[in-house]
Order: C-alpha cells, then sequence, then structure tokens
C-alpha cells in the first residue's frame, strides 16, 4: 500500500535542496566568525525537563511542544536555546572557566496556534557571554550580531537598543509601584501607544509629568533618554552613562545610523535585566533576532553573575539574504550499458579539477531533456 | 522618501479614513475605492494603497506586506495579531453588545450565544462568571434569536437600527470600538521617520 500523507503537522516544513543549500552556506559564515571572535560551539539536548527549561524559558506554555518520558517526567522540545546554555554554564566544569563564550546553531520548537506563515521549528543561531557584566560584553555581542548580518551580506538592517533596568527605574520614579509598572510594561511590549496613553490617564502621575511620561514611547536617540534620567539616583545615572560609553562603541564602530535607542522598548522574553535589543532587516515583516542581557536567568541558576547575548533567526535571514542568481556550473554525464567504464573515468577527471559532477545511467531517466536542462553542461555518452 | 504600503478597509471605514488623511493634508487622487483595483498608488505622497476586507487588513500588516493599516478595534481584539497600535483615529465609532429577544432570560442549562466574535463573546461571559455555548456565525447575526438558534447575540451596534427593525434590543455593552492605526513592528523602525509623521499628522485631526 502506497502512503498518500503528504501533510506535516502544524508549522513543520520540509527544506528543499536549494534552501538547504543556502543554510548550509549561512552557517558556515556564521559559525566562522562567532570563532573568530573567541566563541566555541556546543550542543544541547532536543529534550529537556519542563520543570526547569520548559519554566525558565520564558516562552508561553501553550507553545511548549510537551511529552511524557517512561519515568512519568514532563519533557520539552527544547523551546530556545539561551535556558538551556545557562543550565550548561551553571554546572561546576564551566563555573571554573568564567568568562566563558559560547556559541550555537541550534534547531528551537515552538508550537503554532494559527495557520500558516510561522514554523513551529527553526534554526537560531546566536552566542551568551557569561560571566562578565561589564558594558563591553554588552557591545561585543551587540558589534557581533552586526558584524554576522554584514558578512551575509545584509546591509539594510537595523538595530533597536532599550534597557529594562533603567526603564523600570524610570517608571518607579514616575510614583508608579510593581504591579502598575507590569502593566505599563505590557502595554510597551505589544507597542499598544493608544493602550499607553489611555492607562497612563488613570495611572497616580503627577499632573506636571503626565507630558513627560507619555513621551516615554518617543525616543530614538540615547540624548532623549536623558530628561527621564533622575541626576540624583546614583544607579540610573551610572546605568546612563555606560549607555552613553556603550553608544561611543557603536559610533567608532560605524552602526551609529542604523541604531535606534528607545528606552520604552521591552521584550516579551521577561528574563532580560538590562540592556536589550532587536535586529531588523528590510524584506522580512518580523524582527531577525534579538538579546540582552538577562543575568536574572542566571540567579535561577544559582549564580550570581552577568551573562548576555543573542540569538538570530536563520529562516528569516534567509527572507532578507540577497537572492543570488547565479547558477553554479554542474556537470551532468549519461552512460550507457557499453560506456559505463570511460564514463566513470571522465567523471574522476572533472571532479579533480573540483567540477561538479552527476554520473547517470541513461535508459533509467524517463523525460531525458527535461532532466538535462538542471545542468549547466550535458556530456552525452551514452550512443554506442 | 521610502515608500510607505497602507493596507485600508473596503466600505464604510474606507471613506472616513480616506477623508481623515486628505484633511492631514496628504494629497490622494479624488477616487481610490471608486475602481474594482486592489491596489492603488498615490505617487504625489509615495503611498500605494492595498483595498482589503477589513478582518484581513491586520493579517496584511503582521506579515509586513502593508507597513501601516487601519483596522477597527473589534477585529484587533478578536484576532490578536502581533502589531503596533498607534493611534485612536476616533472613527467608525460603534460598540460590541449582547442583544436578544425582548424580556427573555437566558437559558438555564446551555445558554447559547451567536456571534462573529467568539473570542469576546467567550471572554466575556466568563468574565462575567456564566457558562455559555459559542455558536460563531458569519453574518445576519440578528437572525439567530428569532428562530430560536441562540438566547443571546454578541455583535457591532453602531446605532441599534439593525436590532430595532429585528424585534432585538440590547442587553449589555461590552466595549466601544474605534478604528486605530496599526504598524508591522519591523517598518515601524525602518521607516519610522514616515511613520512618525503620518501619526503626527493625523494626531490633530483626530476628535475622540
Amino acid at each position: 500500500m502506497t502512503i498518500e500523507m503528504f501533510e506535516k503537522p502544524l508549522g513543520m516544513r520540509d527544506d528543499f535542496p536549494a534552501v538547504a543549500k543556502k543554510k548550509a552556506e549561512l552557517k558556515e559564515k556564521g559559525i566562522s566568525l562567532m570563532e573568530q571572535t573567541g566563541y566555541e560551539l556546543l550542543q544541547t539536548p532536543t529534550l529537556e525537563y519542563y520543570e526547569t527549561i520548559g519554566k525558565i524559558s520564558a516562552i508561553p506554555d501553550s507553545a511548549l511542544f510537551k511529552l511524557l518520558d517512561s519515568q512519568g517526567e514532563t519533557l520539552v522540545l527544547r523551546p530556545d536555546m539561551t535556558s538551556p546554555i545557562a543550565r550548561v554554564a551553571a554546572s561546576k566544569l564551566l563555573k571554573e572557566k568564567m568568562p566563558v563564550r559560547l556559541g550555537y546553531y541550534s534547531n528551537v520548537f515552538r508550537a503554532q496556534k494559527r495557520e500558516g506563515g510561522r514554523p513551529a521549528e527553526f534554526e537560531q543561531m546566536g552566542v551568551e557571554l557569561i560571566g562578565d557584566d561589564s558594558l563591553y560584553a554588552d557591545a561585543e555581542v551587540i558589534l557581533l550580531a552586526s558584524s554576522i548580518l554584514k558578512k551575509l551580506g545584509i546591509e539594510s538592517g537595523r538595530m533597536v537598543i532599550g534597557h529594562a533596568r533603567l526603564l523600570q527605574l524610570v517608571l518607579k520614579d514616575f510614583g508608579l509601584d510593581a504591579h502598575q509598572i507590569d502593566k505599563v510594561r505590557s502595554e510597551l511590549v505589544s507597542k499598544n501607544s493608544v493602550g499607553f496613553e489611555r492607562l497612563a490617564d488613570t495611572l497616580p502621575i503627577k499632573e506636571a509629568d503626565l507630558d513627560s511620561f507619555k513621551a516615554l514611547t518617543t525616543s530614538t536617540r540615547l540624548e532623549d533618554w536623558q530628561q527621564w534620567i533622575n541626576p540624583v539616583n546614583e544607579e540610573q545615572k551610572n546605568l546612563y552613562n555606560e549607555m552613553q560609553q556603550l553608544e561611543k562603541i557603536i559610533n567608532r564602530s560605524g552602526l551609529g545610523e542604523a541604531v535606534i535607542f528607545d528606552l520604552s522598548f521591552s521584550s516579551h522574553m521577561t528574563y532580560y535585566t538590562g540592556l536589550v535589543f532587536e535586529v531588523y532587516g528590510s524584506g522580512s515583516g518580523f524582527p531577525l533576532g534579538n538579546g540582552g542581557r538577562y543575568d536574572g536567568l542566571m540567579q535561577q541558576f544559582g549564580l550570581q553573575i552577568g551573562a548576555t547575548g543573542f540569538g538570530l533567526r536563520v529562516d528569516r535571514l534567509l527572507e532578507v539574504m540577497e537572492k543570488e542568481q547565479l547558477q553554479e556550473s554542474h556537470t551532468l554525464i549519461l552512460f550507457g550499458k557499453e560506456n559505463e567504464q570511460q564514463a566513470y573515468d571522465k567523471a574522476l577527471e572533472l571532479r579533480s579539477e573540483n567540477e561538479r559532477v552527476t554520473l547517470q545511467y541513461a535508459p533509467a531517466v524517463h523525460a531525458i531533456d527535461e532532466f538535462c536542462a538542471l545542468f549547466t553542461t550535458v556530456i552525452r555518452m551514452e550512443g554506442a | 522618501m521610502d515608500e510607505l504600503t497602507i493596507a485600508m478597509p473596503k466600505g464604510r471605514i474606507f471613506e472616513e479614513a480616506y477623508e481623515l488623511l486628505v484633511k492631514a493634508g496628504y494629497d490622494l487622487p479624488k477616487e481610490l475605492d471608486d475602481s474594482r483595483k486592489l491596489i492603488v498608488e498615490a505617487p504625489n505622497e509615495k503611498f500605494r494603497f492595498i483595498l482589503a476586507k477589513p478582518m484581513d487588513v491586520p493579517v496584511y500588516v503582521e506579515h509586513g506586506v502593508a507597513d501601516v493599516g487601519i483596522a477597527g478595534k473589534d477585529v484587533m481584539l478578536e484576532h490578536e495579531r502581533s502589531v503596533h497600535e498607534l493611534l485612536d483615529l476616533g472613527i467608525s465609532r460603534c460598540y460590541i453588545a449582547t442583544a436578544g429577544l425582548p424580556n427573555t432570560a437566558m437559558n438555564e442549562m446551555t445558554p447559547r450565544i451567536a456571534t462573529k466574535y467568539p473570542k469576546v463573546a467567550s471572554h466575556f461571559y466568563r468574565s462575567k462568571g456564566e457558562q455559555v455555548e459559542i455558536i460563531e456565525l458569519n453574518g445576519s447575526i440578528e437572525l439567530a434569536p428569532m428562530i430560536g438558534l441562540a438566547d443571546r447575540i454578541v455583535d457591532i451596534v453602531s446605532t441599534g437600527k439593525t436590532l430595532k427593525e429585528n424585534g432585538l434590543v440590547e442587553y449589555e455593552q461590552i466595549v466601544g470600538i474605534t478604528s486605530r492605526l496599526i504598524a508591522n513592528p519591523v517598518s515601524y523602525r525602518l521607516k519610522q521617520e514616515r511613520i512618525s509623521e503620518l501619526v503626527e499628522k493625523l494626531r490633530k485631526q483626530v476628535t475622540l
């Protein structure tokens, strides 16, 4: 009986050879850059415990693929890479090598509820710099993310940078309690300006401060942030000074034009505790990747150390990369029973010259003209 | 100047939105909605309009094939797309309400609610602690109580005329609705200058 099931589970995709090849090239370029910058690659298991990785990953429960192991423990298909790497880094072996630089190229899984257009399994590549809480670590990962984009030929990229901790301090200074800050954050995460302004009117903010509060969503440059910084609050002042230093490094690297500083930028990933950023490119309606500082996540593994990193979505990078039309040379040698030996020798000779050669027994091909059209050169040796 | 692609809902909301854009000072061709064309250019402003079903506007914007769009809050509540909601345009004002035949109580065993907005309806009754069964319909919702399909309907009310003509009365108002300017999160960053300008120009014309 033949199986007539072409359907795949919602959100699962086949990578046909052309896509698989592009992915392999992208992977090679990305990894070589990570390694040059001093990051070592690691691979973590596909299955993790729900109780640890599932809960820590900050991915909504409904997006987790869950299953049970033979002991009745709930497992998840890894929904992100940051939390498994944090788990590994917290182990004794790596604790002694801090700061540690780890990179990855892995597939992650997030269940989809709706229609197509969103994969449920996709590759991510990125790095984590664990054990360094200086701004230089943040600068390093931002510059690395940007140079990966450059190496992939993505010139149209833009980056938005915010700061989760600084935003929280500023909101506190407006007189908001933790519960109110949560509500504000949730409007900011979805960038619902209408909801944000409505909410502002219901909050106990001083009349005189209301305009300044509502302006929170409008900053695009670091200078804009100055208006909200409380000069007598040491922590705010220090964080702002750090951001200024970071800006200098960014400008020095020629990225100034491509970076937007938006204090209200907030990620749905709740584990970010410091600088947060997101990367965009024209050609994809969805962000290419994001990153930031997540010291809070390390605390959940019992470590009081700083960590920062980013992840880029391979499927979206492919969408925005220049479509190369260049057809690579590929030779086809068709052979018949009599010339099998000569055809084989010819193929070996061409391959030794680095030519890509496909060897095919001619009578096995049904549509000979269509098949030949797939190649740049055809050598027919099937005749007697 | 980057070209800006704007998804516009056809029909009722379109005219009000078009008027608002013209009042905001944008130089648009006179008859945009007249043709059967689905894509219309406004070369003087480097705008390209996509004319879509109101329900589909947030879909185009979410996938980034339209940079911004104009969508009813009712659609946004029902479909929860990940788009940025930038401005309340204050047009196409109406509300979502429950309605039914006059002086009727809900069935005690299995109260049934007919609606085009299953998510909004189910959220509303759940927040009241009432267990109901939702029946999704695509149009002429008012029929449902008249022919005994449902005890109540949850639907858009603007003037109340349709309800009245079909002998229905309004029971509870659920949420007020207006049209919103929405943006794709990536376009919002990549075309920030143009989009902010659009928001500021429109904001001056909005009456809430």
